[in-house]
């Protein structure tokens, strides 16, 4: 017999631990892009921190509404098994093929069961502060993580539940529940499962400000931290959203925040910049000011405002020019109790000059930083994950996701301290490169639901069935739901009407089911909760039936009456009655809606072969997918080409050959130099692309990657003198240890040359670091020489202020200017002379500088950029640079879809970034790149040829760039594969031509009709 | 004017002959003064019959869609606004249009001149430099002609074509834009008045679409007003609400589209203020988003167009 | 009697249908004279459907997303 010796099979599964916004992305993104995805969570929802935050910057969205409808898909996925209230225990095996030990902690509710009416809630006599409100407020013994939760289902807390303590003790939440969910006798489970990679997610825990008893907090009942600060703002938290101290409930008139505590602080372990501190400050301040209806005074105590990310500059901006968010600039020393009895917070802080003075205010909000999770420690530990000094995984040099050991990714703030839409990015490159190592057992375990075949309901006489629910008491106790049933009958077209104590359980499920078979229903309507979170429910039941799901029509009696109109029960019945007759008579008019299918090119195209360009080709090609790559410039490698040393030492001319020769050689890889794109059409999965070459490529998705220019300063003599450099061309002169930095005595770094300026506003984000890095070089090759470097602000942010402070402890000297005062460079004798104003001597100082290195803005080839955003139809913003679908949480997505975008393009970033957000391109193509063909879901416009006279308002209203014109026949022609069914069209089109399939005109009025 | 008259003959006699268009779309007498009619002459001997005059005041490029092969029309300043507005819509073909732009200084309106004339009938009308002699039965009336203008004509700054293939005549001296006076008058006043307003003015309104059909803009292939499903407004003439919704929408549909010729107005058998409406929305446009309708080919249509300096003024904000 | 106004509102699925679930969940209390028609997005509320409801009796139309 023949030894067969073969690598076990590879399992198209992939574990995610942690479900905030990090563990959501990358498992929706690997969900779709055909894997099986196992999401962990140790709480009992999924979320994370976003849910409990109250607007997001730099948008100002607020943080659920863009949230939850992630939670919702996530949630929902057939392929998503989201494990909740469970640790990983351990983890073992190799790239491909691990075995996961699990432990889920016992819920004592079974979530099936659970329909999180929150009756047992109502009765729990315990009251526990609430953790997700900061414990400024009381939840019960068993709970509801918050509102909008998933799983929608209560847990109980067993080290606070009577019950557990002493089984005869309570048990009014059993009494309570008619669903039978509540089990006080469940027990931990250890479970195994097997997945062939495992993403890291599981976020960052607060920093504990008690720590710094300086401050005052835990001892000043008016110092807040951020975090308590977000609850208070928030609409839904402990005080709905009225701006007030939480110690007396005085609404406070002037508010100070303190940055970096916890953050940029040796002395307690925290080096690092915690990122996103500055931002979040000013959004709040900017929040609170809105929030309150009389003139609030705001002020930020920084060192360095680090607003560096996209947009965050101009944020910064319009927070201290128009919105009136003081900015002080300082070393705050403690804060104590003004002693006035006002309880107002005292703030001594030693000001930009040095002088020590003192401010009061209402309420002090502590910018707290991010610490590592600490339960991740050990479990590293346990998988020999390598964590940097402060505990933060050590991620693989220029890999942007991985981590020490192979087929173990990392994603969010446990790779470094993140906002969100840099955690979203690094979440889609993790589920593309965990992807990347699966490609062969793509879609091998994933589930596709099969259905029965759909009844014809054409030309049937309308026959609707009604389902009224009592919800447990919660509709019924104040809704008459019998007489809703019984008024339902009375309706026209109505055959069949019930009420159901739970309509949304397994049991009514079928009673459902039953009443289509008995009655020939064509048109099911439910009356109960909200139709956000159980229409799809409901249209699966009508699917199981054999009906089409869009004969199906939901009305809110709970969230939107009797939870609302608890005090008056006769009203809410007669509204709950005209909400069903509106319903009735809308649903009369559905008809059944067939999804769409098109066809789906599978290959890829990606313009810009830079590293970002580069790095998506070679993931591409991974997945299995074939690429063009299209380069502009007769080489690979864009700017890559003039870097030499990485941000942690890197060797970067090694990194960027071996990536031109991966690509070179990579057969599914066709590369095409000194070609420029020249004419496109067609659309996701369907795209034509003209090159310059006159050569036409057919692919389904497109990666924008073309990269950025580097800023050629017209300031500080460069151009006229050649001891002033760029640092790009520093980089060439520090790897050469040219004679200009051998020989120099003097070197000046000077900073934001083109950037935070009125004709680029935004930050140029590498340049800090660069610089720092740089002058630590120089440092090395000459240790004699004096390093300047001349600042606005050091945004050395994340792990990079290690780097500062190293510049700082080998003599670096760093001299602060202001916008109006920059440095002046003049020819001098053998060099240059640099004169600039020291912030704290307030003095001019000359430096006689041998060499003067200009930080010069990245920035965006307009008229290149211009050009793709015509051809593919994707905004670009007032900077040039292109413009996401959504800052927060769709970063390498456009509006278009299957276009895509990563790197320079999108805006300044360092390389490490870079290669990070190209895979996130991936990651996102590939959940198209996935599908055989393109499905929509049908719900699209459709245009009445008879009454439509192209006049081209759909065509100018779309958001989708959906509709167009025919200019032959002259009419709007819609393209259901980018329609998104939001209907701008038909409520645009004068002549009534555009509607909306499932929600036409006829169908709306028929609602009015009712009332 | 007869000069005009003529080289407007002459010239579409050359685009016919020549076999450069297939039609030219002008004015002809009426058969009455001061009843200036459309004209559509396909030969070169019809171009013959067709003129230019003080009572050219049909909005001519309601004659222009759905016209097959090559089209001349004599196009004075609001006729090629209204043709700029329909190419930007796609209802004309630039490249299958041929503009015999006319200057204009306004035409006059046969209601002022019969008011002239104490409601005796025109007889002839003389033109004479910048006044008119009216002739009635056994009466005669000399009369400015800027008096006598249209309202519409009166307010018009673009008496000059704004794009045309051939000019006739000189153009015109820039003229001020005309202010908004009536329009603020009747911003200024209470709601009640304006209903009161409303409710009179409407009350006369016999649903004869009139308005409608002289509205080069007005081309849907079926008005809101005459859907069925679902129906969004009564069609009797006896509901005044309804009356004044049909007017609301129709006008709301012109918003940012509508050149101010005036023609709904001249159109409207029961002398309806519709210009109050329409010119409204021509304010509003204006002082919004500092837009006009068919001033150039260029410009974005300013109601389906959003910039970051959007002022939302209907916008209520948390 | 006392006036019972009649509101339709057209509310944005993603946002203010949203808000109005929530203000459900935290048991906000206002009074029951609205009616709620939930549209995909604030873009589908065509002007006419204003001037309808306003047509076939509602004293008021709500238009929120």
């Amino acid at each position: 017999m023949l030894q067969m010796s073969e690598k076990p099979a590879k399992v198209g599964a992939v574990l995610v631990v942690g479900s905030g916004i990090a563990g959501i992305q990358a498992s929706l993104d690997l969900a779709e892009s055909g894997y099986y995805v196992y999401l962990v969570e140790k709480n009992s929802a999924i979320g994370g921190i976003m849910p409990a935050l109250d607007k997001t910057f730099p948008t100002n969205d607020c943080s659920m509404c863009i949230l939850s409808p992630k939670l919702v898909d996530c949630g929902r996925h057939l392929n998503v098994n989201t494990i909740t209230n469970t640790e990983v225990l351990d983890i073992q095996g190799e790239p491909g093929n691990f075995k996961v030990t699990l432990k889920q902690k016992a819920r004592y509710v079974d979530p099936t069961k659970c329909t999180g009416c929150g009756s047992c809630s109502e009765q729990c006599p315990v009251k526990v502060p609430d953790e997700f409100n900061q414990r400024l407020n009381n939840r019960k013994a068993i709970y509801k993580l918050y509102a909008q939760a998933f799983p929608n289902a209560y847990a109980i807390d067993p080290t606070k539940c009577l019950r557990m303590k002493k089984p005869k003790a309570c048990g009014k939440c059993l009494q309570a529940c008619q669903a039978g969910a509540i089990d006080h006798t469940m027990t931990d489970q250890i479970m195994e499962i097997e997945v062939g990679s495992v993403i890291l997610c599981p976020g960052f825990e607060k920093f504990d400000s008690s720590q710094l008893a300086y401050y005052g907090y835990g001892k000043h009942p008016n110092v807040v931290t951020s975090m308590e600060f977000e609850r208070l703002l928030s609409a839904s938290g402990p005080f709905g959203g009225h701006l007030q101290r939480p110690s007396d409930g005085k609404e406070p008139h002037k508010i100070a925040w303190i940055q970096c505590v916890g953050s940029r602080n040796c002395r307690i372990d925290r080096g690092y910049c915690s990122s996103v501190c500055c931002m979040y400050a000013i959004k709040e301040a900017e929040i609170a000011k809105e929030h309150s209806p009389y003139p609030l005074e705001t002020a930020i105590f920084f060192m360095d405002m680090r607003t560096y990310g996209k947009d965050f500059e101009q944020y910064y901006h319009k927070a201290e020019h128009e919105v009136g968010v003081r900015f002080i600039r300082s070393r705050v020393y403690e804060i104590v109790e003004a002693g006035d009895g006002s309880g107002n917070c005292r703030i001594r802080y030693a000001d930009d000059a040095g002088n020590i003075t003192y401010e009061d205010f209402d309420l002090a909000v502590l910018s707290i930083g991010l610490d590592p999770p600490a339960d991740m420690i050990e479990l590293a530990g346990k998988l020999g994950i390598k964590l940097n000094k402060y505990n933060f995984c050590q991620s693989a040099p220029l890999t942007g996701v991985g981590t020490n050991r192979p087929g173990i990714f990392v994603a969010g703030a446990f790779s470094s301290p993140r906002d969100i839409p840099e955690t979203v990015m690094q979440a889609s490159a993790a589920a593309a490169d965990s992807a990347a190592g699966l490609a062969e057992v793509r879609s091998t375990l994933t589930k596709i639901k099969e259905y029965p075949s759909e009844i014809d309901v054409a030309g049937e006489i309308v026959r609707t069935g009604v389902f009224v629910c009592h919800c447990g008491i919660n509709i019924g106790s104040v809704v008459n739901v019998p007489s809703v049933a019984e008024y339902a009958r009375t309706l026209p077209t109505v055959v069949f009407a019930t009420d159901n104590l739970y309509t949304c359980s397994q049991d009514t499920s079928a009673q459902i089911k039953d009443a289509i078979r008995e009655h020939n229903l064509n048109r099911v309507i439910v009356a109960s909760c909200s139709p956000r979170t159980h229409e799809p429910m409901f249209q699966e039941t009508l699917k199981e039936a054999g009906l089409n799901p869009n004969l199906f029509e939901m009305t809110n009696i709970r969230d939107q009456c009797s939870w609302v109109h608890m005090h008056e029960p006769e009203k809410a019945t007669e509204k709950a009655k005209d909400l069903v007759k509106m319903a009735v008579y809308r649903a009369a008019l559905l008809e059944p809606i067939s999804s769409v299918s098109l066809d789906m090119n599978h290959d890829a195209l990606v313009i810009g072969g830079g590293v970002s360009g580069m790095t998506s080709a070679v993931n591409l090609s991974k997945q299995g997918y074939k690429v063009f790559l299209v380069e502009k410039a007769d080489v690979l490698g864009g700017t890559a080409n003039r870097i030499r040393y990485g941000m942690n030492g890197e060797d970067i001319p090694a990194f960027v050959s071996n990536l031109i020769n991966q690509v070179t050689t990579d057969e599914k890889i066709t590369v095409y130099t000194g070609v420029e794109i020249s004419d496109v059409h067609g659309f996701v999965g369907n795209f034509e692309t003209t090159i310059s070459s006159g050569e036409v490529l057919k692919h389904g998705v497109t990666i924008i990657a073309t990269g950025a220019d580097e800023y050629k300063p017209t300031e500080y003599l460069y151009g006229q003198n050649d001891r002033v450099i760029t640092l790009l061309e520093m980089e060439a002169l520090l790897a050469e240890v040219d004679n200009k930095v051998r020989d120099a005595k003097n070197i000046v770094f000077i900073q934001c040359v083109g950037s935070r300026e009125p004709e680029r506003p935004y930050c140029s984000r590498i340049c800090c670091t660069k610089s720092i890095k740089q002058a630590l070089l120089v440092k090395e090759a000459n240790p004699e020489a004096n390093v300047y470097v001349l600042y606005r602000d050091i945004r050395t942010y994340a792990f990079y202020e290690e780097l500062y402070t190293e510049a700082r402890r080998k003599g670096i000297i760093f001299i602060r200017y202001e916008l109006d005062n920059k440095p002046v460079v003049e020819a001098a004798d053998n060099g240059l002379k640099v004169t600039v104003t020291d912030h704290v001597l307030g003095i001019p100082i000359e430096i006689e500088a041998d060499l003067v290195a200009l930080a010069s803005a990245v920035m965006s080839p307009r008229e290149n950029n211009s050009k793709l955003s015509q051809f593919y139809k994707v905004p670009l913003n007032q900077d040039g640079f292109f413009l996401e679908a959504h800052m927060k949480l769709r970063p390498v997505d456009f509006g278009t879809d299957g276009v895509f975008m990563c790197g320079l393009a999108h805006g300044p970033k360092n390389l490490e970034e870079n290669v990070n957000q190209a895979k996130a391109a991936v990651g996102r193509a590939c959940t198209v790149l996935a599908k055989n063909t393109i499905t929509v879901e049908g719900k699209s416009a459709f245009v009445n040829k008879n009454k439509c006279t192209g006049c081209g308002e759909c065509e100018n209203v779309c958001p989708a760039k959906a509709v167009q014109v025919d200019p032959e026949q002259r009419v709007a022609v819609v393209n259901d594969a980018l329609c998104k069914g939001c209907g701008a069209c038909a409520s645009s089109c004068r002549c009534g031509a555009i509607n909306i399939k499932g929600c036409t005109n006829q169908q709306l009025v028929a609602m009015l009709d009712a009332l | 004017m007869s000069k005009l008259a003529e080289q407007i003959k002459g010239a579409a006699k050359k685009l016919l002959t020549e076999k450069k268009v297939d039609l030219v779309v002008g004015f002809t007498e009426g058969s009455l003064p001061l009843r200036g009619t459309p004209f559509f002459a396909r030969t070169p001997e019809e171009a013959d019959q067709l003129t230019w005059n003080l009572d050219c005041e049909n909005n001519l490029a309601n004659y222009l869609r759905k016209k097959p092969g090559k089209v001349a029309v004599v196009a004075k300043g609001c006729d090629v606004r209204s043709i700029v507005a329909l190419i930007k819509e796609n209802q004309l073909n630039r490249d299958n249009l041929y503009i015999i732009g006319v200057p204009c200084r306004g035409m006059i309106d046969r209601r002022k001149v019969a008011e002239l004339l104490s409601g005796q009938e025109v007889l002839a009308i003389e033109e004479n430099g910048d006044t008119l002699v009216i002739k009635g039965n056994n009466s005669s009336v000399t009369a400015k002609v800027a008096d006598l203008l249209h309202n519409s004509c009166r307010d018009c700054s673009y008496g000059n074509p704004v794009i045309y293939d051939e000019l006739i005549g000189e153009l015109l001296p820039e003229k001020e834009a005309a202010d908004f006076n009536e329009i603020k008058a009747f911003e200024a006043k209470t709601t009640a008045e304006r209903r009161a307003f409303m409710n009179s003015e409407f009350s006369k309104c016999i649903r004869c679409y009139a308005c409608r059909n002289a509205c080069p803009m007005c081309y849907c292939e079926e008005c809101f007003v005459d859907c069925n499903q679902p129906e969004w407004i009564g069609k009797s003439a006896y509901n005044v609400e309804d009356n004044i919704l049909f007017q609301v929408v129709r006008v709301f549909h012109l918003a940012g589209r509508c050149v101010d010729c005036g023609a709904c107005e001249r159109a409207c058998p029961m002398g309806i203020n519709l210009r109050l409406l329409t010119r409204k929305t021509v304010k509003d446009v204006k002082e919004l988003f500092n837009a006009e309708a068919g001033v150039n080919l260029e410009d974005k249509p300013v109601l389906a167009t959003f910039t970051n300096d959007d002022p939302e003024a209907f916008l209520l904000k948390e | 009697m006392e006036y019972e106004p009649k509101i339709v509102a057209f509310l944005c699925n993603w946002c203010s249908y949203a808000g109005a679930d929530l203000a459900g969940i935290g048991r906000i209390q206002y009074p029951p004279n609205i009616r709620v028609i939930r549209v995909p997005c604030s873009g589908r509320i065509n002007p006419l459907f204003i001037i309808k409801a306003l047509r076939l009796g509602a004293d008021a139309v709500l238009t929120s997303g």
